[in-house]
């Protein structure tokens, strides 16, 4: 048995104090004790429609969502699984059963205690695909949940699995109570009965979510905040307006052409990390013209990667190789960047039969509009080899229901995961829930597939390097950008750390600092 | 036909008006060619600039020249709105003047249905006919047609209503021609002048709703250099470059000043007072 | 105003409600792509589509789901949003409530500066005022709502910082801060009012002052101050009223881009969320409501138009 405890957690939060400390607002923000109470107002550029946390979709819900409920576990910014809900946890050796010991004496908003029953029945609501809950793909090849007694839970796996403990963190995997979870979850539409470190106030989905902090909350010294009122700036300039002139404290996202106005604010810090989150260029590699490697690989050579970085995200970014691991990922292996060659894309155009160029419509959903800004620039970036783009651009809904999954060349949009395994078997091996390229490559899918059942890290990173680079030669989508995490805070904001995955955020280690507004 | 255009320029509006419309008609047809740049043509170390001798209006987030896209979307422009005007007065007119020509119960139920369309406001019919035709300039000019034709409907049925009583109606019904050759060959050449008049005005309508369309991203789509969506992609480059937004917010309103005036001066050109 | 009339009115505006919502129910049926896909997105599966469909009852013949809907809006009960799952009325209402309080503000503020720029520009017709009132108000109505808001928005949110960019507070939480949020739309709303009123009023205006009517008051002596107060712009306002109620339908097509633009969560922007989620009861209610409200200003402006003009009559 190897096991994992709350002794191993102080070890990762040393390693990203260590990190912190490079940049200095945020060392300085570890640094000092939090100091309790005050009113945070946090903005998002999104209502806030799903209160319900196995259905939330988007990341200002997944804010809330975090605010409201816990997981077993959750995912630190070094993307390793820290305990919440689940104290400890242990494997046996062929990773497929895993045993979560939980914490004594939770409590749920209204008051109930939090018992391995309720974690079993929030699993069993997630798989059951009626459910919808987008946690279903995402958690890991769970097989069955059982609770031999009040704090402990076991997960028998359906295949070996290294990555539970991180795949257990996922957004929308949290426990709500087991009477809600037989009885019907259109309950928490409207209401929220979790075990976070908030409680709900009121819920306007198209305006402001206010709540106020659990004293119930297992850990004594957290939440640091009274309230926390999330409000909805559908603008983004306006968003950003309301930080530069101090009616908001703590911005979630920012876009890319607000980044520099942010920055360059009085009494304002502009953050940015490093992200996995990236647009790629759909390659049907199961119809004409894209099932030949050739077109892909010309396709692939026109792209001046260095310069999309500026196009598509105003330079905040790093160029991408077409493999979707970017160096935010643990196991990201970094190879020489792939350089435009126009003269090389002719050529392979050529030999795949088609010496005059050819013709092919790109199509981009309206949502969100980076997917377009990529494709005009594609077009005219393959141009010269001949490729004739005609961009399409069409509601996002219609795009769903029509071209994603189906169409041979089209613009997708992805966050960052929480593992390599997880974006790999998300959308590339062959029985990818969204094997959308359709490469079906039996080498790759046998490599993520070992990957799975290793522990040994340097074995595993052998692995992982080998299928990016077969991603990288075969292109079954072309990944030019990865875009960094943009936020932005007023400079009394103590301890936010911007998460890399994008849906993490951790309100509950924010405190206020000296200069911050008295709010009611 | 040129004492109606004489009177026509003698207007201040009339004289502004055929200017300014005749100026627009000049960019469409010799736009492209004048164009310095190639409209599409990215340039990555250029991005974002001001007015300068080299881009005359400046460039925009891909470093393309703003006065070339100006000079080739004056066709993705006016020209669309033109044939949803040209769409909409033809329905319109149609079904006005059938309606005028049938009388009674059939005309009663043919304009209260009117009615009741036009209490949608036209945006927002415009915005679901869009929506359910998708997103491509031509699905806009549908879209922007059909939203018209009630309007005009109405205005061609009072007007066809008077011809009704015309003499020479009566003569093609005692004739006994059919319905359909006397409401095509009839009425509708005798309604034509106020519907002219009506359809230069909504050209300056169609022009804003258009660019509307597009601005809400229902109309052109990128890379589409129509001015509405250039005004929306502008806006969200707004902070790195003003300039942008300026030129083709300008120029959408040109265009409908051009024809507001023009319609103005035709109105009273056809209708002289005092 | 005899009783039937009014019950022709009334038969009249229920038959537009009923159009209405056929028209929006038939668009909507045939939109591709309904609201389980763009509630799971890219997290749709089979069966979680058809949970949903099933939920939802998108998967009834279409005249039972329009039946259940009619049956539903007869008892008040405009059905409950796809995307929200709370029910759309009293949403809507509410939604309406914020364009209402922006159309009032636009509309008072258009006739305190139309009517006396009309009244201007027809006195001193054909002079130097004239032909300025008059090219303004061209370039006003050429201006689309989407590039006077952006323009206002960047000259005075965002260079002049003297107002919030976009944005809404409720007046109930904070008053002064509320109208600083209006000011912006009810400006940029106003513009093209302003415009097409106070040519409409110039151009009445120097009607009646041509007819015999004021003449004959002129000779009895009237001050020129009084005929054109009491006599001229009475009459001229006549038509005006038609126009300003006209004018609501064009108010409520322009508040969807102006409330879209300014983030203000009025009745427009509802709408607009509403057609993007394929929301069907959302688009359903606020179609009908802005068809209501519409039909029901008209009726007004036809009795207040009636009352008036018996007035003068009797004069």
């Amino acid at each position: 048995m190897f096991t994992f405890a709350e002794t191993d957690r102080r070890r990762f939060i040393a390693g990203a104090t260590a990190l912190g400390a490079l940049s200095l607002p945020l060392g300085r923000a570890l640094a000092a004790v939090p100091k309790r109470g005050g009113t945070l107002r946090v903005s998002v550029d999104q209502a806030v429609t799903k209160l319900n946390p196995l259905q939330t979709r988007v990341n200002c819900e997944y804010l809330v969502a975090e605010l409201l409920y816990s997981g077993l576990t959750r995912l630190g910014v070094n993307m390793a699984a820290e305990p919440d809900l689940a104290r400890s946890w242990s494997y046996n050796a062929d990773l497929t059963e895993w045993t979560f010991t939980l914490r004594d004496g939770v409590l749920f908003h209204d008051g109930t205690p939090c018992t391995s029953a309720d974690v079993v029945a929030s699993f069993e609501a997630i798989l059951d695909p009626k459910t919808a809950s987008p946690a279903l793909q995402n958690v890991g090849p769970i097989a069955q949940v059982t609770a031999p007694d009040k704090t402990t839970v076991v997960f028998k796996l359906s295949a070996p699995f290294a990555d539970l403990p991180v795949t257990l963190a996922y957004t929308n995997a949290k426990i709500i109570p087991a009477a809600i979870a037989k009885s019907g979850l259109a309950r928490l539409d409207q209401q929220a009965v979790g075990t976070g470190p908030f409680k709900l106030v009121s819920f306007e989905p198209e305006r402001l979510v206010v709540v106020a902090r659990n004293d119930a909350f297992y850990d004594k010294a957290r939440p640091y905040l009274d309230r926390i009122e999330v409000v909805v700036y559908p603008d983004t300039t306006a968003e950003g307006s309301a930080l530069i002139s101090g009616d908001t404290d703590l911005m979630s996202t920012v876009q890319p052409t607000e980044y520099a106005r942010l920055k360059s604010s009085d009494g304002v810090n502009a953050l940015r990390v490093p992200s996995g989150q990236f647009c790629n260029i759909i390659l049907g590699c199961n119809q004409k013209p894209f099932d030949d490697v050739r077109v892909r690989k010309a396709l692939a050579l026109t792209i001046d990667r260095a310069t999309m970085v500026d196009f598509v995200v105003e330079g905040y970014g790093t160029p991408g190789n077409d493999s979707p691991l970017s160096s935010a990922y643990r196991f990201y292996a970094d190879q020489p960047l792939a350089k435009p060659d126009i003269a090389q894309a002719k050529q392979l155009l050529a030999e795949a039969g088609y010496p005059s160029g050819l013709t092919a419509t790109l199509i981009a959903s309206d949502k969100p509009s980076v997917r377009t800004q990529l494709a005009v620039a594609v077009r005219e970036m393959a141009k010269p080899a001949g490729f004739t783009i005609d961009v399409q651009t069409m509601p996002h809904s219609t795009y769903l229901d029509q071209v994603w999954k189906k169409g041979p060349f089209y613009v997708g949009f992805y966050n960052m995961q929480a593992t390599a395994d997880a974006i790999f078997s998300l959308l590339f091996t062959s029985t990818a829930a969204w094997n959308e390229t359709h490469w079906n490559n039996a080498g790759f899918d046998k490599l993520v597939g070992e990957a799975r059942t290793t522990t040994d890290e340097a074995k595993r990173r052998a692995l992982y390097a080998d299928a990016q680079k077969m991603m990288h030669d075969e292109v079954p989508s072309i990944i030019p950008v990865f875009f960094d995490l943009l936020g932005a805070q007023r400079d009394y904001v103590m301890g936010y750390r911007l998460h890399p995955r994008g849906a993490v955020f951790r309100l509950d280690y924010v405190s206020l600092g000296e200069g911050a507004p008295k709010r009611g | 036909m040129t004492e109606l255009f004489r009177r026509l320029l003698r207007t201040p509006q009339g004289a502004l008006g055929t200017g300014i419309v005749l100026l627009v008609v000049a960019l469409i047809l010799i736009g492209p060619v004048a164009a310095p740049h190639d409209p599409d043509a990215m340039a990555p170390l250029a991005r974002y600039k001001g007015p300068s001798l080299q881009y005359w209006l400046g460039t925009d987030q891909y470093g393309r020249d703003t006065l070339s896209r100006l000079l080739y979307g004056a066709r993705a422009t006016v020209v669309m709105a033109f044939l949803a005007t040209a769409l909409g007065s033809i329905v319109g007119a149609v079904i006005g003047t059938l309606s005028a020509f049938l009388g009674g119960r059939a005309d009663e139920a043919i304009m209260r249905t009117v009615d009741a369309v036009m209490s949608i406001p036209s945006l927002l019919f415009a915005l679901l006919i869009a929506n359910l035709l998708g997103k491509s300039s031509l699905d806009a000019v549908m879209a922007i047609g059909i939203a018209f034709a009630p309007g005009m409907a109405r205005i061609t049925r009072s007007v066809a209503l008077t011809v009704r009583k015309q003499d020479y109606v009566h003569a093609a019904i005692a004739r006994g021609e059919g319905g359909g050759y006397i409401v095509l060959r009839e009425m509708l050449p005798n309604v034509i002048a106020p519907i002219i008049v009506e359809a230069t005005l909504r050209v300056a309508f169609a022009v804003m709703l258009f660019a509307t369309l597009s601005f809400l991203g229902l109309g052109a789509q990128p890379p589409a250099p129509e001015w509405g969506l250039m005004v929306a992609e502008a806006r969200r480059f707004m902070h790195l470059s003003p300039w942008m937004i300026l030129w083709p917010s300008i120029a959408i309103a040109l265009v409908a000043i051009g024809f507001n005036l023009l319609g103005d001066g035709l109105r009273d050109a056809l209708n002289p007072r005092t | 105003m005899s009783l039937s009339y009014l019950l022709k009115r009334c038969g009249l505006t229920a038959y537009t409600l009923v159009v209405v919502s056929l028209i929006v129910f038939a668009v909507t049926q045939v939109l591709p792509g309904d609201a389980a896909t763009m509630l799971l997105g890219e997290n749709a599966t089979p069966a979680a589509l058809a949970a949903i469909r099933d939920r939802l009852g998108l998967d009834a013949p279409v005249w039972v789901q329009y039946g259940h809907w009619l049956l539903g809006v007869l008892h008040g009960d405009f059905g409950t949003s796809l995307r929200t799952g709370q029910p759309v009325g009293p949403v809507m209402i509410e939604a309406l409530g914020r364009s209402l309080l922006l159309a009032v503000l636009a509309i008072g503020f258009m006739l305190t500066l139309a009517v006396p720029l009309g009244v201007l520009a027809a006195v001193r017709r054909g002079r130097a005022a004239d032909l300025l009132v008059s090219l303004v108000s061209y370039v006003g109505v050429s201006l689309p709502e989407f590039v006077t808001a952006t323009l206002f928005g960047l000259l005075f949110a965002d260079w002049l910082q003297w107002l919030p960019a976009t944005g809404y507070v409720p007046m109930t939480e904070n008053p002064a801060k509320s109208l600083q949020h209006l000011v912006l739309p009810v400006l940029t709303v106003s513009v093209i009012l302003i415009a097409h009123v106070s040519r409409m009023v110039r151009s009445e205006l120097v009607d009646v002052l041509h007819t015999d009517y004021i003449r004959a008051a002129r000779l009895k002596g009237l001050s020129a101050r009084a005929v054109l107060l009491k006599h001229g712009l009475r009459n001229a306002l006549l038509p005006t009223i038609t126009i300003v109620a006209l004018d609501v339908g064009y108010l409520l097509g322009g508040v969807i881009v102006v409330e879209e633009i300014f983030a203000l969560p009025g009745i427009g922007r509802q709408l607009i969320v509403a057609i993007e989620a394929r929301d069907l009861p959302a688009i359903q209610a606020g179609a009908l409501i802005m068809a209501a409200t519409y039909s029901v200003v008209n009726f007004a402006a036809d009795l207040a138009y009636a009352a008036l003009d018996k007035r003068i009559q009797y004069d």
